[in-house]
C-alpha cells in the first residue's frame, strides 16, 4: 500500500477494485466503512455484488477481465471532463502525451459494451474519482489474477497519476495483501528475480554483498516462479521439493499437472501445522510450529513490519520455520546458518536490505512496529510513499490495451467461473479453519453461487448437486441461489478438498507476474440426476 | 439481621489489606501488560503487581464465570454406559475493582443460570466468589451504564463497593460476605464522617454529569414494547454485520453457549461448552439446511430485540449495562448504541 490502514477513515473517495473487503479484509473494510460513515463516497468495480458493493454508492459490475477496458473509460472521460491533474503530470511523470492520443482514440460505447456496464454510470464513477484531491484506490487478487493482471494494475496506477492522487496523505493506490506475511515474504525475496528489498538480481554489486555475508555464490540468472515448478509435469527440470506453509496440491491452478509434478519428484519434504493435501504426497514432513508457537516478525499490507513472540512453547515436535530452515542447512552444508536468536536473523536483514535497515527488534518491540522504508536507526519508519518522488524517479504512464481472457465461453461452456475466497469463515485451502467446529458450522460446504434466472432456464433449485466442468476437468459441487453474481458468472471457493475447484481453473499466467488467471475460465453446468 | 456497614479504607492501607486477602483466596484485578493493555489477572505478588484502576478492564467477568470454552465433564464408556466426572472444584476467589456495569451484568448471568436448574460450573465458581466493585468516578468513552441503569454508582448487588474519594475509598458492604469482611479487618478502617458522605455525593453527581454518549436506552425500550422495528433498520444494521461474533463475545450478559463432545479416544472424551453468537447464521440453521432467519436481513435483529425488548418485559430492565465494549470491537459500526440512536428515531407506525 502507499498509505497507511489508518488514512482510509480519511479519504474521500474509496474506490475498491477486486476486493471483496469486509469478508477478507475485516479491519481495513472496517476503516472503509468509517470513511463512508464521515460522508465519504464509495465506488465498487467488482462483477459480484459483495457486502461492500452493497454499501457503494456506485457498484460497476463489470464482465470478469474487462478492468482495463473499465479504466481506460474512465481515464478518457476524465481528460474529456477536464479533471486531469495537469501540474502533477507535468511534474511527476513522463509518458502522459502517449496515453493520451491513445485514450483519444478510444471509442467510449465501445468500452462501455466490452464491461457490459452503462457509460453514463462509468462516467459518474470517474468524475467522483478524479474531483476528489483525497481519493483512494484498493485493488486485491480480483485484478491481479488475471493473464492481464500486470496491465491491470498498471492501469490503476494510470488512473491515481492521471488524477494526482498519488503523492499525499490520503491519496494512494493501496494493494491488499493475501495473505498476513506475503508482504513480509515477498520483503524477502520469495520471488524468482530479486533479492531481498526488491534489489536486482543482475547487479553485480549488489549480488556480491549479499555472496560477501551469505559465504557462497548467487546465480545472477532468476529461478522460476511458483506455477513453472508445479506445472513442469514428469519431465519437470526440478528434480526435489521443499514446500513450506503453501498448498499447491489444492490451491494451484489446473490441478492435474501439479500431482503429476509433485508425484514425479525424486523427494518432496513439505513443512506445515496440519497434513494438508501437498503434505500427504511428501517424503518427508516437517510439523511447524504455528503463529501462536513461535516469534519473528510480520509484515502487512500498509508495509508495518510488527515483532510476535510466542504465546506458547511449540507443542509435541513442531518447530519454527526458523529452525526447521537452519537444520536443513547445516545438514546440507550450507554456510551461515547458525543463528541463536530472531533478533540475530533481523540484524543480517537490516544490515543487507536497505528499506528494513532500521527494523532491529529493540525498536519493534516498543511499539507497534515499524513501516518500510525505515533506512537506519534513526529513521521513524513510512507513513505513506511517493511523497516528493517515485522509486523509479518520475511516475510512468503505461499505455494498457483491453485483453481478452485466456478462455472465452462458448456453446459447450457457456458459464464464466469466478474462482476467490467464499465467506468470511475459511481461509484458502481451509488448513487451519475447518478444524473449528465453529467456522465450519458456518459454511460447511462448497457452494457455487448462481443466479436465480440461470437457476430457473436450468431447472435447478437451491441445494442442488451439479456437474460443474471445464475443458480440464469437472467435480461436483452444490448450487446457491444468489443475486451476488450476474447471470452467465458462477463463483466458487477453493476451500475444500472434496471440490477442488482448481481441477477446472486455467494456468495459463500474466508473462510478467505469472500470476495465474484463477478469476476467468470457462465451464459447463449440468443437474445431476439421483432418479 | 445483616449489619450492613459504610467504613473508609486510607488508600495506603488497600495493599495491606489485600495482601492478607490474598492468604486465603486467589486475587483477580485488572493489570495493565506491558503492551497497554488491562484485563483481569490473578495477582501473585502483591509487591510487584501494579493494580490498573484507571482503564476500563478489556474483558468483563465473563470468562471467570463461564469461559470461552470449559470442559463441563469429562466422561467414559463402558459397554454403552456413559460416566460422567465433573470438573475439580472452584477456587476461593476475591475480585477487585470490578465496574459497575460488570458487577450488574454478573447478577444477570445468575439469574440466567439458576434457571431451570442451577448451573453447576457456574454456581461452584460463584459461591466462591466475592466482588469488590469500583464505582465509576470518570467514565470512559463510549459508557452509558447511567441509561441503563447499571451506574455509575451502584446501589446493591456487590459484595463491597468502593468509591474513589482522592485519599480514601469510601466501602459500602452490600451482602453478608463483604460485611464479614469489613468486620474482620475492621482495623483497617475508620468510621464514616460527614466530609466523606458530602464528597461521595459530589463525586456521584460530577460522575452522572461526564457521559459523552447520549443513549436514550429508556425510551427505545419502552417503544419496543409498543411497535415493531422497520425492516429497513434491521436489513441497514445487518447488511453491515460481518458475522465476527466480536459483540456476543465481548458482551458481558451474553451468555449464549453450545455444547459438543469432543472424544479423546473411542472409549473417552470431554464435553467441552463454549461461547456461541445469535448473530451466526448456523446458531439458527436446522439439519436440512432450513434457516427461520435470514442473516443477510435480520443478523442483529435477535441479539437487539433480546437485550432489549424481552429481557426488559421478563426482569423489568434491559440487559444491556452500558459498558461500551461492543462499540469498540464491532467492525461495521453496528453496535447496540447505533440501533438505539436509528429505532428511537424511527417514525411512530
Amino acid at each position: 500500500m502507499t498509505n497507511s490502514i489508518g488514512e482510509l477513515v480519511d479519504a474521500d473517495v474509496l474506490l475498491i477494485t477486486g476486493s471483496n473487503t469486509t469478508e477478507t479484509h475485516p479491519q481495513i473494510g472496517r476503516n472503509i466503512l468509517e470513511a463512508v460513515d464521515g460522508g465519504a463516497k464509495l465506488l465498487v468495480i467488482d462483477p459480484r455484488k459483495t457486502d461492500i458493493a452493497k454499501q457503494a454508492h456506485i457498484h460497476l459490475a463489470l464482465r470478469p477481465g474487462t478492468d482495463i477496458a473499465l479504466i481506460n473509460a474512465m481515464m478518457r472521460t476524465i481528460l474529456d471532463e477536464d479533471l486531469a491533474d495537469d501540474l502533477f503530470i507535468a511534474m511527476r511523470t513522463e509518458n502522459f502525451i502517449a496515453l493520451r492520443d491513445y485514450l483519444h482514440r478510444l471509442n467510449l460505447d465501445e468500452l462501455a459494451d466490452i464491461t457490459g456496464i452503462n457509460l453514463d454510470r462509468i462516467r459518474e464513477a470517474a468524475c467522483i474519482y478524479a474531483r476528489s484531491s483525497k481519493s483512494v484506490i484498493c485493488y486485491c487478487l480480483g485484478v491481479t489474477q488475471h493473464t492481464c493482471g500486470t496491465a491491470n494494475v498498471q492501469a490503476v496506477a494510470n488512473l491515481a497519476m492521471l488524477t494526482g492522487n498519488v503523492e499525499k496523505k490520503h491519496s494512494g493506490v493501496d494493494p491488499l495483501r493475501g495473505q498476513n506475511n506475503v508482504q513480509g515474504a515477498c520483503d524477502m525475496a520469495a520471488l524468482p528475480s530479486v533479492l531481498p528489498g526488491y534489489q536486482n538480481l543482475a547487479d553485480n554489486e549488489i549480488r556480491a554483498r549479499f555472496e560477501a555475508v551469505w559465504k557462497r555464490e548467487i546465480a545472477a540468472t532468476p529461478g522460476k516462479s511458483l506455477t513453472e515448478m508445479t506445472h513442469a509435469g514428469k519431465d519437470g527440470a526440478i528434480k526435489a521439493m521443499f514446500i513450506m506453509g503453501e498448498n499447491p496440491a489444492l490451491s494451484d491452478p489446473h490441478l492435474d499437472p501439479v500431482q503429476e509434478t509433485l508425484k514425479h519428484l525424486d523427494f518432496l519434504a513439505v513443512s506445515d501445522i496440519f497434513l494438508t493435501e501437498t503434505a500427504q504426497l511428501a517424503d518427508v514432513v516437517f510439523p511447524a510450529a504455528s503463529f501462536a508457537e513461535k516469534g519473528g516478525t510480520i509484515t502487512n499490507s500498509e508495509r508495518r513490519v510488527q515483532l510476535c513472540r510466542p504465546a506458547i512453547a511449540p507443542i509435541h515436535n513442531c518447530r519454527p520455520d526458523s529452525h526447521i530452515i537452519m537444520e536443513l542447512g547445516k545438514r546440507l552444508g550450507c554456510p551461515g546458518m547458525e543463528f541463536d536468536s530472531d533478533a540475530e536473523i533481523m540484524e543480517e536483514i537490516s544490515l543487507l536490505t536497505p528499506i528494513y535497515g532500521g527494523m532491529h527488534y529493540d525498536r519493534l518491540a516498543e511499539n507497534f512496529g515499524l513501516q518500510w522504508p525505515c533506512s537506519d536507526r534513526d529513521h521513524p519508519g513510512t507513513e505513506f510513499l511517493h511523497k516528493y518522488y517515485f522509486t523509479r524517479g518520475k511516475g510512468c504512464f503505461t499505455i494498457t490495451k483491453h485483453q481478452e481472457p485466456f478462455e472465452k465461453t462458448e456453446n459447450e461452456y457457456p458459464f464464466t467461473l469466478v474462482t476467490g475466497r467464499g465467506s468470511y469463515h475459511h481461509f484458502h485451502t481451509a488448513t487451519m479453519t475447518r478444524n473449528s467446529k465453529r467456522l465450519v458450522r458456518e459454511y460447511p460446504q462448497a457452494l457455487l453461487e448462481i443466479n436465480i434466472n440461470d437457476c430457473k432456464k436450468l431447472n435447478l433449485k437451491d441445494g442442488e448437486t451439479v456437474e460443474l466442468r471445464s475443458k480440464r476437468g469437472a467435480v461436483h459441487i452444490t448450487t446457491q441461489i444468489t443475486d451476488r453474481v450476474q447471470p452467465g458468472t458462477v463463483f466458487s471457493s477453493f476451500h475444500f478438498f472434496e471440490v477442488p475447484i482448481n481441477q477446472l481453473t486455467v494456468d495459463a499466467m500474466d508473462p510478467q507476474s505469472k500470476c495465474p488467471e484463477f478469476k476467468v475460465c470457462s465451464v459447463s453446468l449440468t443437474k445431476v440426476s439421483h432418479d | 439481621m445483616i449489619d450492613l456497614k459504610e467504613l473508609i479504607l486510607e488508600k495506603d492501607n488497600l495493599y495491606p489489606l489485600l495482601r492478607k486477602l490474598m492468604k486465603d483466596a486467589r486475587l483477580i484485578a485488572p493489570v495493565e501488560n506491558e503492551f497497554g493493555d488491562t484485563l483481569f489477572s490473578v495477582i501473585d505478588d502483591i509487591d510487584t503487581t501494579k493494580i490498573d484502576l484507571t482503564n476500563q478492564p478489556q474483558e468483563s467477568l465473563k470468562p471467570f464465570f463461564l469461559p470461552q470454552q470449559e470442559t463441563v465433564a469429562s466422561y467414559t464408556i463402558d459397554e454403552g454406559e456413559y460416566s460422567f466426572t465433573p470438573p475439580p472444584p472452584a477456587l476461593q476467589t476475591i475480585f477487585f475493582g470490578v465496574r459497575s456495569c460488570d458487577l450488574t451484568a454478573l447478577l444477570y448471568m445468575d439469574l440466567i443460570f439458576s434457571k431451570p436448574v442451577k448451573d453447576a460450573t457456574y454456581y461452584d465458581r460463584r459461591n466462591h466468589s466475592l466482588i469488590i466493585t469500583l464505582g465509576c468516578n470518570q467514565p470512559f468513552d463510549n459508557c452509558f451504564c447511567e441509561a441503563t441503569g447499571s451506574g455509575p454508582y451502584l446501589e446493591y448487588g456487590y459484595g463491597l463497593q468502593f468509591i474513589d474519594l482522592g485519599d480514601c475509598f469510601y466501602v459500602s458492604a452490600g451482602r453478608s460476605k463483604g460485611a464479614d469482611l469489613l468486620k474482620k479487618w475492621s482495623y483497617f478502617f475508620r468510621e464514616v464522617e460527614e466530609d466523606d458522605q458530602k464528597r461521595r455525593y459530589q463525586l456521584l453527581l460530577e460522575a452522572r454529569g461526564q457521559f459523552t454518549k447520549n443513549i436514550q436506552v429508556a425510551h427505545a425500550c419502552r417503544k419496543l414494547q409498543k411497535e415493531p422495528v422497520t425492516e429497513e433498520i434491521w436489513e441497514q444494521l445487518s447488511s453491515r454485520c460481518y458475522d465476527c461474533g466480536g459483540c456476543a463475545y465481548v458482551c458481558p450478559t451474553c451468555t449464549c453457549f453450545s455444547v459438543d463432545d469432543t472424544p479423546i479416544d473411542r472409549n473417552s472424551g470431554l464435553r467441552i461448552r463454549s461461547w456461541d453468537a445469535c448473530t451466526s447464521s448456523g446458531f439458527t440453521r436446522m439439519t436440512g439446511g432450513d434457516n427461520p432467519i435470514d442473516r443477510s436481513r435480520h443478523a442483529l435483529k435477535r441479539r437487539f430485540l433480546h437485550k432489549l425488548k424481552y429481557d426488559f418485559s421478563s426482569h423489568g430492565k434491559a440487559s444491556c449495562t452500558g459498558c461500551g465494549r461492543c462499540v469498540d470491537i464491532c467492525f461495521g459500526g453496528v453496535d447496540i448504541t447505533t440501533f438505539i440512536d436509528l429505532f428511537t428515531k424511527q417514525e411512530t407506525v
